[in-house]
Formats: structure tokens, sequence, C-alpha cells
């Protein structure tokens, strides 16, 4: 089997076991790898209703036929498992040489059951498979751990690997890579933490299967050049995903003060201009055209790497119009391992339920320094507002109740990225189906409805828009496995990955095939998300209250006295299930899920709950 | 009459400014701006007069707030 090593690696953290597995080249080319392998992993083998924090949850790192291959942007890793944040499917990607050194090792996914006795750190290397005592780093942060792995094995290995917050089961704390930030909102690094499994580590010496490999590395080896010199024509990398947060302020889309208000005057002293004045370096993840990850100092001189949703979230937020603060905020997530995003929404929604009167406390937004206090509260679970804050804003909002909920800024239990979407139907539509909660990833169509449609529009255009790039960001990218910015920032054709995929896999895939793959793994998702709510409806895909409540509409600016109507968001939202193929809860119909091959999860499902 | 123009982005390097006031004709449209600014026709961009989104030929009026910006796609 070309383009696929063809095996997994499941280890057993409970009794310090593994084994090589195959999977057939028919499973590979329907579910073709990443979040496509987690997906179905996950579906198979999880029996539904399980505590994601207990034994019983698996956690998946999951690569796809192109992830690891010298071509642009393509050194990217799924993380996946039950989510603990939203009971549902959760993963995400993040860049790590574990991409290549796994592949190396001979597997595509890693299958990782179980629960340690202790403190664990799993090494990988080729066949060989270690169960190493972690005691020495449990309690420490990421940048201390990962510095502890380099000097035993160094920096040219493969690491994931989690901080305090993942250690204290923090629902939203994320898997860790120096080379490529964070991923895994939706809980992945509570997982890590509740199997006591505080690292992975890997390192791979052979060849990954390609059916061409010469034709293969003169095409990658090319575009890698090509795609890093459009970055330079084009500019981008100057100020890289945060170019955006100026323009958001501008069209009334900033979070500011927990989404209360779209822009603010002293947005411009956190913006992409100010970054680059204080950039004190660049990364960027393995086989990266485009490095995004700019550093500053932060008030206590340590670097600090920012893009557009930590400074959104972090900064306006909360009302922080200050970098080397915001700085702070974002070394403590990184460190302690804390989605910056679900961070951040967290801490503006504690301080609007204080304003509010809905509990009791003296944080205040702008107050940089209390927010710390409360943020290192959250990932030691210090205290009534360490465990409170911990689990989650939509948890926390039904413990202090007085319609608090109603601006917990999530999706499904998965805090909102930083759009606001008072009004942008068709960005709130994205949020609201994207299969994992409010993250970006799946789809952002913003400047399509500013653009190309009206931003007052409901039509079906718009949920058209968020399928199609649900196909491509949602699907393509996240099973192929590569990151999406080539594509969506510099204009890199989408015509290049059947062309990677074929020369790797030896197949005569168009982009046609793809989306029926990407429409097959949104679907599976779906049914996982039935099976452990089988009571669920439409509702689950609703964004927060606060967006449609007209008291919260902006008093002046682009969008003064407008917010988002439930009647026409839900028949927005209908448009999306038509489309789609699901029925009026949002779940696939039985006609869709033979369409793409899905009966035998099909049959899966209906123990659980009903298809029409 | 006199209108402010803000830049977004890498077209702040290109054009060598990130805001503005300008004095341009009466009937300026967003069209006729981005050639007084030198953006290259190239450039795929999308322009807001106060903050919504306009079409090329819309006209200007005086005390407005012009945003050039690249088409982000929201990383």
């Amino acid at each position: 089997m070309n383009g696929w090593t063809g095996h997994f690696l499941r280890v057993n953290l409970s009794t310090q076991t593994y084994k090589k597995e195959s999977f057939s080249e028919e499973f590979a080319r329907k579910w073709v790898g990443g979040r496509g392998f987690a997906a179905k992993i996950l579906y198979d083998e999880l029996e539904p209703g399980i505590d994601p924090l207990g034994p019983e949850n698996k956690l998946i790192v999951a690569l796809g036929p192109i992830a690891g291959i010298p071509a642009p942007n393509t050194g990217k890793t799924v993380v996946a498992a039950k989510s603990p944040i939203t009971g549902g499917y959760g993963d995400g990607n993040l860049g790590s040489r574990v991409t290549e050194h796994l592949r190396k090792s001979g597997y595509d996914a890693l299958i990782v059951e179980g629960r340690a006795e202790r403190p664990t750190m799993l090494y990988v290397e080729d066949d060989k498979v270690e169960f190493l005592p972690a005691s020495e780093v449990w309690g420490k942060g990421t940048y201390e751990t990962n510095a502890w792995i380099y000097a035993k094995y160094g920096k040219g290995v493969g690491v994931l690997n989690i901080g305090q917050a993942g250690e204290n089961l923090v629902r939203y704390a994320v898997v860790r890579s120096l080379e490529g930030r964070a991923g895994g909102r939706p809980g992945m690094g509570a997982v890590m933490g509740s199997k006591l499994l505080k690292a992975i580590v890997v390192k791979g010496s052979r060849p990954i299967p390609q059916a061409d490999p010469p034709a293969m590395k003169k095409m990658g080896t090319e575009d890698l050049r090509h795609v890093h010199e459009i970055d330079k024509e084009s500019g981008w990398s100057v100020q890289s995903t945060t170019g955006v947060l100026a323009w958001c302020n501008e069209v009334a889309a900033l979070p500011v003060r927990n989404f209360r208000k779209t822009h603010h005057p002293e947005a411009w002293k956190v913006d992409g201009e100010r970054l680059n004045d204080a950039r004190i370096a660049t990364y960027g993840c393995p086989n990266c055209t485009m490095r995004c990850g700019i550093t500053i100092h932060d008030t206590a001189g340590r670097e600090s790497e920012l893009d557009y949703e930590n400074i959104g979230l972090l900064g306006p937020n909360l009302e922080i119009f200050d970098l080397p603060r915001v700085g702070d905020l974002n070394y403590m997530c990184d460190d302690y391992g804390i989605d910056t995003m679900s961070g951040g929404c967290v801490l503006s929604f504690y301080a609007d339920a204080i304003d509010h009167g809905a509990v009791q406390g003296d944080l205040k937004f702008g107050d940089a320094d209390k927010f710390k206090e409360v943020l290192r509260k959250i990932a030691l679970r210090e205290g009534d507002v360490g465990r409170l804050l911990g689990e989650g804003s939509l948890r926390a909002s039904r413990a202090i109740g007085k319609g608090s909920e109603a601006y917990a800024m999530q999706v499904k239990g998965l805090e909102v990225a930083a759009y606001n979407c008072k009004f942008i139907p068709g960005m709130a539509l994205a949020f609201g189906v994207s299969p994992i909660g409010a993250h970006h990833k799946e789809s952002w169509v913003i400047t399509f409805e500013l653009k190309q449609t009206s931003r007052e529009s409901y039509g079906a255009e718009k949920a058209h828009k968020v399928i199609e790039l649900q196909r491509i960001r949602g699907g393509l990218f996240e099973y192929l496995v590569s990151c999406r910015f080539p594509w969506i920032e510099l204009g890199w054709s989408l015509e290049n990955y059947p062309k990677y995929f074929n020369a790797v896999t030896g197949l005569d895939w168009t982009l046609d095939d793809f989306w029926t793959v990407s429409d097959r793994i949104y679907s599976l998702i779906k049914l996982f998300w039935l099976r452990e709510f089988p009571g669920t409806d439409r509702r689950l895909d609703y964004p927060p209250a606060v967006w449609f409540d007209p008291a919260n509409a902006d008093t002046e600016g682009p969008i003064a006295g407008q917010v988002l109507e439930y009647e026409k968001y839900d028949g927005l939202l209908q448009h999306y299930y038509d489309i789609r193929g699901y029925d009026r809860r949002g779940i696939p119909t039985r006609a869709t899920l033979d369409r793409l091959g899905l009966a035998t999860e099909a049959a899966a499902a209906e123990k659980r709950g009903k298809l029409t | 009459m006199k209108v402010v123009v803000k830049l977004i982005g890498p077209f702040i390097r290109a054009l060598g400014f990130s805001e503005k006031e300008m004095d341009v004709p009466p009937g300026t449209t967003a069209e006729t701006l981005v050639r007084l600014v030198d953006l290259p026709a190239s450039r795929p961009r999308i322009i807001t007069r106060n903050g919504r989104a306009i079409a090329p030929g819309e006209a200007i009026e005086a005390g407005d707030r012009v945003v050039i910006s690249p088409i982000y796609s929201g990383g």
C-alpha cells in the first residue's frame, strides 16, 4: 500500500502493552487519514456514555497520506478523543515533529488506551515502545517538560506534552508541541492528563511509503520554495494571522468585553502592526513556508508566541490593550497547557458574570494582574474559582445560574473563537454547525458575507458557502493532514492537493473524490453526537443567546441596533440541513448515510438514537 | 473633500502608510480611491466605508472612513 504505512500502533497504559495493527487499503481509501481515521476509530471503539476523563476513553494521534512528506506545510498532527468539555467528538491539529517521526516509525496513527499507574512518558522509536517514568516533570509546565525531553533525546525528536492544566483535568487543556503551539481545544490535554500521560516522544528512521518518491520529492521541494516566495511577495507573514485584528475592529467583528462589544478605540494598540514592531522572533511548524508564530517579550521578559486568536481573546475580549500583558496571559496558557481561546472566553465570562451581579468577586475587565491570578487558579484547580472555571464556561454558567448561560460564549460547550458574530449570520452558522463546537477551523465566511452577499442575508448562499469550506478546511486539510494556510491566505491552488495525494498513493483522485470523504466524516461525527445525546435537537447547533439579545446590540458603529434574529437563524440552519441531507434535528438521514457508505455505522447509531 | 483611508495588513508595507487623511474630489468612488493610493489592481481586496462593505463603483462622501483590506480567510 503506497501513501500509507498500513499500520496503527495501539498502546495500553494500564497493562503497559502494545501491538502493531494493520488496516486495509479499503479502510484507507474510505477514511484517508487524520480526522477520518480518528473519527472512525473512536466511533467503532468507544462505548457511548463513557466518561471522557476515564480510562475507557482513547487518545488518537492520527496522520494522513501527505503528512510529513516534504511539501508545503505538511507538518501537522491530529489529536482526538471523546471531548471532556463537549461530551461529543473532539479533535484538533498542531504542528509537530511527531508527524514525520510517527510515520517514519511505520504508523499512520497511535491509539492510546487505559490509564497509567503513575506519571508516564510514552517513547516510540520504530518498532520499540517504552513506558517511562515522568514523575520528575509531573507538575511542571510544558516548557520545562519539553526542555527535560530535549535534554534526554535531543531537539530532533517529535514531542507532544501537557502542562499542569492537563494534569489537573481542566476541560479545555490542550496538547502542546514546541514546534507548533497547541492543538486539541476540546480538552485533548485533559484526556492525556486523565491517563497520567505527560508526554509522547517519537523518533522514526524508515522511509514513508510512496508510489513515486522522486516525483513527489521534485514537486514538493519546488512547491515549498514557490509558496515561500508567494508569501514573501505578498507580505502576509509581516503580520501573519494578526493582520485581521484591525479589520475585525473596523467591521464590528472583534470580541470585546466578553463579546458584548464589537470594536474598541484602543484595539490598534494590540494589532498586527504593533505586534510586528514588538517581534523578537518568528516560529513555524515543520515544512512551513509562511511562519505565523510571532513572539514578543511579555512583562517578565519571556518569549510569548502570539497569533490573532489569542490576542483577540486574551486582549480586547478582556479589555487589555497592552501587548506584553496579553503576552503574559498567553505565555501562562501555553506553559500550563490551557487553550488560549477557551481560556480567554472563560476569563471574560467570569468577569461578565461579576459585572452583571450573577456572582460575587473583584475581577474587572482590564485588570490584567487579576486575570493572571484567576488563570493560575484555573490551571492548578485552586479554590472554588479554580474548580468552577476549570470546567469551562457552559458548566460554570449552569452552576452560577441567574441567566449567565446566555453569555457563556460557547457552542456545544466549546468556547467561541475570536470572531464576534453578534450580527454576522453566516459565521454564526459556521460556529453553530462546527462538529466539535465553536471552532473557526471548520469554516470561516466573514469576507464572503460582507463582499459577495450582504451581512443582513440569511439566505441559502451562506449555508452553501459554510459547507463548501467545511469540505475543504474541516475535511480535506484535516484528513490529508496538512495546514490550510497556503490555500486560504496565499491562494495556493487546491488542485495541488490531489497532485500530492496521487503522487504518494498512486491513485487518481480528483477534488470531487475528496468532498465525498469530507461529507462521510462529517456525517459520522454527527452519528457520534447522536449516540452520546440521543435526545439531540437543532438547538445544539445554535450560537450563544446573547448574540440574539436586542439589549446587547451595539449603540454605535456599523451594526448599531442590529443582532441576530432567532427565526431567521433557524431558517439559515434549515438551509444547511437541507443541503447536507440532514433531518430537522441536524442528524443525517438514512438516505444520506447510505449514499455515503455508512450503513454499518447507521446500524450502530440506531442502538442508541433514532434515524429518519 | 477629506476622507480617512486606512490600510490593513500587507497593504501597509506595500503602500508605505497605515492610515492618513486624503483630499479627494467629490464623486470619488471606492475604485478610484484604490488607484489614488496606488494599490495594484492585481491585489484582491475588500473595501469598507464606515464599516460597511461597498462595491467598487460606490461613491465616497466627505468625512468617510474607508478601509482597504486584503481578503482574509480566518486563519
